[in-house]
């Protein structure tokens, strides 16, 4: 029956490739009804899996990872573009196996979705699981964050791989203590930033110790409630770190890890302990120094991460914002950009993005700086527009557009410098808008990989 | 003129789902009106304060967690609350507070937090998390003297049986249980519901209602409140009552 499966699975693939359709899902969820919801159990993997999971970060640090790996000679299957559930997984493999459903690669590096943790590495052996962090995202598709990280801390109970965890996030740090068996935990951790802050700053979640309840006492808030915390009451978090990144200085950017200095791409805290995720990984399979560094320095994902575009004669940026801690992070890189700047946020409320936009109120817009104007755009163009103006913007510099490519032409009726926020099923839709304004009235798009 | 006073509880807990948001939106109307406001916190730190001497006492919704901790921590102000309410002070709660206010909460493991028993309403969980009422939601209220339709977001797992005195009736969505009628639960100075969005953001009439209820409590108050340009607010609830109703 497997065979069958499996033989089917590919047929299935053959044709929608051959229809020029998108084989990243549909496939997968065929098996998944017919396997009833084992799809993932069809493969025969031998070789080590690495996983990467968490709120934020997870398409850039699976990407970086592969980057790590990607050598001479050595196969490598990964999920680049995200398609992270274990349908998304099952149609994948289908493309890297043979009729016997065994899978021939030196390493698998997958984005796992959070929720889809449990549910896919109970049915494939994983060697190393990487959790970046937890915060609140789209609630209604996830139940509140608390339901997600018990069922992840159901898994890590029985887990004896590797577990990279991010020690400077008290949701995340937990998971260390699921399995006191396992001696593979490594919490990575990231000293304060410039502009760390002595107080919670932005909306955050778990203030309160998992264990005993307490509020968590913090040295440092480094951004919502990433920092150094412990409990004062029962003592978690006071870890060990396996690795810490430290004199972190955004101006250049750099960073620094024991004896050495990296010099990231992109320069928000964000980000470092994204890349603090990789060079924990990097450390764990000994990857030379010299690779990381490369990594760190001169590679980067283009697909509406910080990506820039010139429109017309406009200077832009574009970045995805799903959540509240993203849309908070790009604000601050926003707002410590010189000079006076446009915003266009499109907002979609699809079943992708949560069909809750709640979260937007949980955005703190009272730090603008220098937005001389907003154009909002997306399925939930006026939701937006409303939640900026009640945090005290007046209300005749915002122009809602709800229909994309109207938004982009209104935008760039006025000259200077551009920042695009988009969220999750709108980030595609806008890179396409702002692409057809370039064809139209000149100006240049990064192309992605 | 004396400012409004409104105490938000448990701001630090029970904060899901942008809920913060009314006190913003709240914030927002009276500073156009040049209207004083002042909002005081208090959390389980906190020293138990005269809760009469508000206008208006507001809690938000919170995940089981935060609400299993709080529930050990309503007792010493039970006997403060019960007196505001009596004194008039206004009480708007979105969801885990709705449920607390009310004789007890039944959680998904059948384990029961009692409530504040302010009113006499109670909610049970459902055993399955994964069975929640999820979506846009539109209610119908008569709060305001008119019927007014109200716009928000409802995610809750609890089912709330009991009401008396619905806040609304449900136009699209599932209200107070899978499926109800009726959503929420409302006196002239009480708004209990499961509207996030947050409740206010869409429903502008409804913020001046609580306003205008507050600022009634003042004898130096002006007669009413001074109109504001809602356009983009009427523009949102537009789009979204076409989009929910006419389906």
């Amino acid at each position: 029956m497997k065979r069958f499966y499996i033989l089917l699975g590919k047929l299935i693939v053959k044709v929608l490739q051959l229809l020029g359709k998108n084989a990243g899902n549909l496939p997968g969820g065929i098996l998944w009804t017919l396997t009833r919801h084992k799809c993932v159990s069809l493969f025969d993997v031998r070789c080590p899996i690495i996983a990467v999971t968490g709120t934020n970060g997870k398409t850039s640090v699976t990407n970086y990872v592969t980057k790590l790996f990607s050598q001479d000679g050595v196969k490598i299957i990964t999920n680049k573009a995200g398609n992270n559930l274990d349908t998304g997984i099952c149609s994948l493999l289908l493309q890297h196996c043979n009729w016997k459903g065994q899978v021939d690669a030196d390493y698998l590096i997958l984005e796992t979705d959070e929720s889809h943790v449990p549910v896919v590495y109970s049915q494939l052996k994983l060697e190393t699981l990487v959790v970046l962090n937890f915060f609140r995202d789209q609630l209604d598709r996830n139940g509140e964050v608390e339901t997600l990280i018990l069922k992840i801390n159901a898994f890590c109970k029985t887990f004896t791989g590797n577990l990279i965890l991010n020690g400077d996030d008290p949701n995340t740090a937990r998971l260390g203590q699921a399995n006191p068996e396992n001696k593979n935990v490594k919490y990575f951790h990231v000293e304060p930033y410039a502009n760390a802050t002595a107080e919670l700053f932005e909306a955050g979640e778990g203030r309160f110790c998992p264990f005993c309840g307490s509020a968590l006492k913090y040295d440092y808030y480094q951004y919502s409630h990433i920092g150094k915390f412990a409990c004062p009451e029962c003592g978690y978090g006071t870890h060990t770190p396996y690795l810490t990144a430290s004199d972190i200085d955004l101006q250049k950017p750099s960073f620094r890890i024991g004896e050495n200095t990296y010099t990231p791409a992109l320069n928000s805290i964000y980000h470092v302990y994204n890349m603090t995720a990789v060079a924990a990984v990097a450390r764990l399979y000994n990857i030379d120094n010299g690779i990381l560094a490369d990594a760190v320095s001169n590679y980067t994902v283009k697909n509406g991460r910080m990506e820039a575009f010139t429109l017309g004669e406009n200077p832009a940026v574009l970045n995805l914002a799903k959540n509240p801690v993203g849309a908070n992070m790009t604000l601050r890189v926003m707002n410590e950009m010189p000079g006076e700047k446009e915003l266009l946020f499109v907002l979609n409320d699809n079943i992708a993005d949560g069909l809750d936009v709640s979260w937007i109120w949980d955005i703190n817009f009272s730090v603008f700086e220098r937005v001389t104007r907003v154009v909002t755009s997306g399925t939930r163009a006026h939701d937006i527009a409303v939640r900026i103006k009640c945090s005290g913007y007046d209300a005749s510099r915002i122009i809602v557009r709800p229909q994309l490519d109207e938004a982009v032409e209104e935008f760039n009726r006025t000259a200077g410098q551009k920042f695009v926020i988009a969220n999750y099923t709108a980030v595609q839709p806008t890179r396409s808008a702002l692409k057809r304004y370039i064809e139209k009235h000149g100006g240049a798009a990064n192309e992605a990989d | 003129m004396k400012p409004i006073k409104i105490l938000h509880m448990y701001a630090d807990m029970l904060d899901l789902y942008g809920d913060s948001g009314n006190m913003e939106i709240l914030q927002y109307r009276c500073k156009m009106r040049d209207i004083p406001c002042e909002i005081d916190h208090y959390s389980r730190t906190s020293e138990v304060p005269d809760f009469s001497r508000y206008d208006l006492i507001y809690l938000g919704g919170g995940a089981d967690l935060e609400q299993q901790i709080l529930s050990t921590d309503l007792p010493r102000c039970s006997d403060g609350l019960k007196k505001a309410y009596a004194d008039g002070v206004f009480f708007l709660m979105i969801c885990g507070g709705y449920q607390l206010m009310g004789q007890y909460y039944r959680d998904a493991d059948g384990h029961d937090l009692p409530g504040v028993g302010l009113f006499d309403y109670h909610t049970i969980a459902p055993n399955s998390r994964r069975k929640r009422c999820i979506g846009n939601i539109v209610v119908q209220t008569e709060i305001t003297g008119e019927p007014l339709d109200i716009i928000g977001f409802e995610n809750h797992g609890g089912q709330t049986s009991g009401v008396t005195s619905p806040f609304g009736r449900v136009r699209c969505g599932n209200g107070n249980c899978f499926q109800s009628d009726i959503e929420g639960y409302c006196e002239k100075n009480v708004i209990a519901t499961y509207l996030h969005g947050p409740l206010l953001a869409k429903n502008p009439k409804l913020a001046d209602y609580i306003l205008e209820y507050c600022l009634r409590r003042h004898e130096d108050a002006p007669a009413f409140l001074a109109p504001l340009d809602d356009t983009l607010e009427n523009e949102c609830r537009e789009v979204m009552l076409e989009r929910l109703l006419k389906k």
